[in-house]
C-alpha cells in the first residue's frame, strides 16, 4: 500500500509528502532496497514512459526526479552494500560535456537531468570542453560512459578528436560513447567511432541504460 | 471643414504601455546592477576595469545605471544599410520595417533528390540569388552555413564570398571570431571602396550573439569590439529560451535579453561611443514536451512585439525574428507559422527582421519558404498600408450615383483606385474551381515550386566588378592557407 502511494507520489511530485511516506514505509518494516525498486523506482518508471510518450512535461518530469532524490536522501545511509561500505544506488557513471568550441548547453543539461533522473551518476564537466578534458575525466572518475553533445558543424568533428584521444590515453575501451547534438546524426556517428546516437534526451537514457546491461552481460 | 482629427491610416499595434515599458527597462538596469553579466574577454574586462562598472572574481561585472542610460542616449536612433552599389534603401530606426533572411542552418532539402543534406556554397549563393530577386526580401543573411570548405575555422570567407556573387543588396553577416570578420569586412572593402565609404554607406551589419542567461563569450566579445572600433553596425542579440536559459513568464525573460543586449551596449560605448548598435533578441520558449528551441511559438512573437515596443522607447534600432518555422518540411504548419510572425512583427515595427526561410526550428534553410514568406510579406505590407479616409475615398457621392442595384465596375472611380487599393497575389490561387483543376490543380506549395524554379534557372545577378573576385580569392586563400600551417 505503502510503495504504490510512494510510486503515486513520485509520478505527481509531491515532494513534502514523500518524506512522511518512506519514513512510515520504514517503520512498516519495508526493505530500503525494496522502497527504493517497488516505491520510487517503479514510479519512476511510469514518468520516463510518460515523458518517452509526450504526455509529460519536462517540469513536472523534473519535480518527479527531485521527490526521488528526497527518498533516496533519506534513504541513502540505511542502503548498506554487502561489502558493509555504504551501496552505491547510482547505476552507472556517465562523463558528460559539450565539446570543444562549442557554448550549447541546453540539450547536455537536459541530458544530464533525465540520466540522473534514470539513476545514474553524472559528472557534467560543461561546454567548451577540449579531448583533454574528457580524457581527464574519464581518468578521473572511470565512468562506464562518457557523452558528448555537440550543436555546430564546426566543432562535431572534435567528438572523432575525442575518441581518437581516449584510443592514444589507453582508455576507449574501458567506456561506452554516445553523442548528440543538432547536428549529429547516425551516419556521422558510426564515421567517428562513437557506439551510439542519442537523439534526444529520452533516447540518451535509453542508450545509456543498455551500455551498462552490455557492460554487466560481458562482466557475468 | 473640420477641426481636432485624428488619422492614423495605418494599423495601431503595441504590447506594452508605456509604463510597462519603463518596468522592462528598469528591471533590465536592476538585472545589470544587481546580478552583472560575465565577460570572458581581457581587452572588455580592461574597459570596465577603466570605467566606474564593478568588475570582481569570475569575470563578473555589474554595471551603475547611470552608466547604461548615458550609453543609450549616445546611441544612434538611424543607421541606413547600403546595397552594393551604395543604394541607400534600408533605414533603421523604429517602425521601418525590412525583411531578410536568417542564417547559419546546417542542413537544406536537395532539390533533385529531396534528401536532407548538408548546407554548401552553391546553396548559399542561390539562397542569395533568390532574395536578390525577390522583391519584399530586403537584406539578406547566409541562410545555410557552407559545409564544402576546406577549414571549418574559416567557412565564413568562403560563405561571404557566395553571398556577395549572389546579391547586392545589403547584408547580415556572422563570422567565426575577430580574425574572420576582419576579413569579411577586407573583402567587403573590396567593393565599398574605403573604410571612410563603409562608415557613411555600410554594406552589411555583424551578427553577434551573446550566452543566456547574462554571459559573453571571447568570440562574441572581440566581434564587438572589433566592430566598434572600425564603426561596423553591430547587431547584439542573445536567444534565450523561456523557460531554461531564461525565466519563464515573458516579462521576466525580457528583462534579463534587455539586460544581455545593454551589457554589450555598454561595452561598446566604452570603446567608441555612440558607434552603430543594434538591439535585439530571439526571445522564445522551450516546449516542454520535446525540449525543441521553438522558432513558430505565438510566444516568441508576442515576445519579439513587447521587446520592440521597449526598443522604440529607448529609441533604438530592433532586430527581431518572424517567417521561420518548427515545421519540419514546408507545409501548412510551416505557412501557419510563418504568417503568425510576420504580420505581428511587421505591426510591431521593428526594424530588421530575421530569420525568414527557417524550417525545423532553424535547422533546414528552405528556399521554397523564402519564396512563401515573400508573397505573405506582400500580403501583410498590404495590412500596413491602411485605408485612406477622405472625401474621395469615402466614395459618397458615387454611391449616390451608381445607386442601389446599380453597379462599380464600369465607373472610373473604380479604374482611377482598385490599382492602389487592392493587393495583388503573386502565388495565391484565385482561380475557380474548373481552371484551377484545368491547370492541374496547384497548391500554394506547387506554385511555390514553379515560381523557385523559374527563378534558379533565369534569375542573374550582377556580377562582381572586374577584379574582385581574384581579390577576394586571394584573402580566403591567406586565410586558409594560415589554417593549414596552424593545425600543421
Ligand atoms: C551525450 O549524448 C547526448 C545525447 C543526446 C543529446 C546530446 C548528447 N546533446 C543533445 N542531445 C539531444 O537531446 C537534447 C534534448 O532532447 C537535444 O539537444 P539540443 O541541444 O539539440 O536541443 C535543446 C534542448 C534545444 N535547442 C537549443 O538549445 C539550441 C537552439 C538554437 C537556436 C541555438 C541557441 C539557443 C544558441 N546558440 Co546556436 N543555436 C542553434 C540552435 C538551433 C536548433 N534548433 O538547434 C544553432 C545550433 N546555433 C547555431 C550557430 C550558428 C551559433 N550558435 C551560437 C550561440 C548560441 C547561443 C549561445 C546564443 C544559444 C545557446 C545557449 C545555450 N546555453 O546553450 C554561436 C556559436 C557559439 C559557440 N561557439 O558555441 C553561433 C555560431 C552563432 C554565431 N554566429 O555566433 C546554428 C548552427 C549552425 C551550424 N550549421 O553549425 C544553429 C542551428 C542555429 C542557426 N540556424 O543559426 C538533442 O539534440
Amino acid at each position: 500500500m505503502i510503495l504504490k502511494k510512494i510510486s503515486q507520489a513520485v509520478i505527481e511530485g509531491d515532494v513534502e509528502g514523500v518524506k512522511e511516506m518512506a519514513n512510515q514505509g520504514l517503520e512498516e518494516g519495508i526493505t530500503p532496497q525494496q522502497l527504493l525498486d517497488d516505491g520510487v523506482l517503479a514510479g519512476m518508471e511510469v514518468v520516463g514512459e510518460r515523458f518517452k510518450n509526450f504526455d509529460m512535461y519536462i517540469p513536472e518530469v523534473l519535480k518527479s526526479a527531485r521527490v526521488m532524490h528526497t527518498v533516496m536522501d533519506i534513504l541513502r545511509p540505511k542502503l548498506v552494500s554487502s561489502d558493509g561500505g555504504e551501496s552505491s544506488s547510482s547505476k552507472g557513471t556517465v562523463v558528460l560535456g559539450t565539446v570543444e568550441g562549442d557554448m550549447h548547453d541546453i540539450g547536455k543539461n537536459l541530458v544530464s537531468l533525465m540520466l540522473e533522473g534514470a539513476g545514474f551518476k553524472v559528472v557534467d564537466i560543461g561546454i567548451d570542453q577540449s579531448p583533454k578534458s574528457f580524457v581527464e575525466a574519464v581518468e578521473k572518475e572511470k565512468p562506464q560512459i562518457v557523452g558528448m553533445s555537440a550543436l555546430l558543424t564546426t566543432t562535431a568533428p572534435k567528438i572523432g578528436e575525442t575518441v581518437e584521444a581516449l584510443k592514444e590515453a589507453g582508455v576507449r575501451d574501458s567506456v561506452k560513447i554516445m553523442a548528440g547534438g543538432a547536428v549529429i546524426d547516425q551516419a556521422f556517428v558510426d564515421e567517428n567511432g562513437v557506439d551510439a546516437y542519442g537523439p534526444s534526451a529520452t533516447a540518451a537514457m535509453d542508450i545509456a541504460q543498455q551500455f551498462v546491461n552490455e557492460v554487466k552481460q560481458n562482466a557475468s | 471643414m473640420q477641426v481636432n482629427q485624428v488619422h492614423y491610416s495605418t494599423p495601431q499595434f503595441s504590447v506594452l504601455s508605456q509604463d510597462e515599458r519603463e518596468m522592462i527597462f528598469k528591471g533590465a538596469l536592476e538585472v545589470m546592477e544587481r546580478v552583472g553579466g560575465r565577460f570572458f574577454n581581457e581587452e572588455a574586462l580592461e574597459l570596465f576595469r577603466n570605467s566606474d562598472a564593478q568588475v570582481t572574481e569570475d569575470n563578473l561585472v555589474k554595471i551603475p545605471s547611470w552608466m547604461t542610460i548615458q550609453a543609450i542616449n549616445d546611441a544612434p536612433n538611424t543607421i541606413t544599410l547600403c546595397s552594393r552599389d551604395g543604394e541607400r534603401n534600408v533605414h533603421l530606426g523604429k517602425n521601418q520595417v525590412y525583411f531578410g533572411t536568417g542564417s547559419d542552418c546546417p542542413f537544406i532539402y536537395d532539390r533533385n533528390s529531396g534528401e536532407r543534406r548538408r548546407y554548401t556554397c552553391e546553396d548559399v549563393y542561390n539562397a542569395a540569388r533568390v532574395v536578390d530577386s525577390l522583391p519584399n526580401l530586403d537584406f539578406f543573411m547566409s541562410l545555410g552555413l557552407a559545409s564544402d570548405v576546406p577549414h571549418d575555422e574559416t567557412y565564413d570567407r568562403h560563405q561571404f564570398f557566395s553571398m556577395v556573387r549572389g546579391t547586392k543588396k545589403p547584408l547580415v553577416v556572422t563570422a567565426v571570431d575577430k580574425e574572420g570578420l576582419h576579413d569579411l569586412y577586407q573583402m567587403e572593402l573590396l567593393l565599398t571602396g574605403s573604410e571612410d565609404e563603409f562608415r557613411l554607406n555600410p554594406r552589411f551589419a555583424v551578427y553577434i550573439e551573446p550566452s543566456s542567461p547574462l554571459a559573453h563569450s571571447n568570440e562574441c566579445l572581440e566581434k564587438l569590439l572589433f566592430c566598434a572600433e572600425n564603426s561596423i553596425p553591430a547587431i547584439y542579440t542573445p536567444c534565450p529560451s523561456a523557460g531554461a536559459t531564461a525565466p519563464a513568464s515573458i516579462a521576466g525573460m525580457l528583462i534579463q535579453t534587455l539586460a544581455e543586449s545593454l551589457q554589450g551596449l555598454v561595452l561598446s560605448h566604452l570603446k567608441k561611443p555612440g558607434m552603430p548598435f543594434i538591439m535585439g533578441g530571439v526571445v522564445t520558449i522551450m516546449d516542454m514536451k520535446t525540449s525543441n528551441y521553438c522558432y513558430g511559438a505565438p510566444e516568441m512573437s508576442l515576445a519579439s512585439a513587447a521587446l520592440t515596443d521597449v526598443s522604440k522607447y529607448l529609441d533604438l534600432p530592433m532586430f527581431s525574428t518572424a517567417g521561420c518555422s518548427d515545421a519540419r518540411v514546408l507545409d501548412e504548419q510551416a505557412a501557419i507559422e510563418a504568417q503568425i510572425s510576420i504580420e505581428t512583427a511587421f505591426l510591431s515595427g521593428a526594424s530588421l527582421v530575421h530569420d525568414i526561410g527557417y524550417l525545423d526550428s532553424g535547422l533546414n534553410g528552405s528556399l521554397e519558404m523564402l519564396v512563401l514568406c515573400n508573397e505573405i510579406i506582400g500580403m501583410v505590407k498590404h495590412l500596413g498600408k491602411g485605408i485612406t479616409v477622405d472625401e474621395d475615398h469615402l466614395a459618397a457621392d458615387l454611391i449616390d450615383q451608381v445607386g442601389p442595384g446599380g453597379n462599380f465596375l464600369t465607373t472610373s472611380h473604380t479604374f482611377d483606385h482598385y490599382k492602389n487599393e487592392f493587393f495583388f497575389p503573386k502565388l495565391l490561387d484565385r482561380h475557380n474551381v474548373e481552371t484551377w483543376a484545368a491547370q492541374g490543380k496547384n497548391t500554394i506549395v506547387d506554385h511555390v515550386n514553379k515560381s523557385l524554379d523559374q527563378i534558379l534557372s533565369t534569375y542573374e545577378p550582377e556580377p562582381l566588378p572586374d577584379g574582385v573576385e581574384k581579390k577576394m580569392k586571394e584573402i580566403i586563400e591567406k586565410a586558409d592557407k594560415k589554417m593549414e600551417q596552424k593545425k600543421g
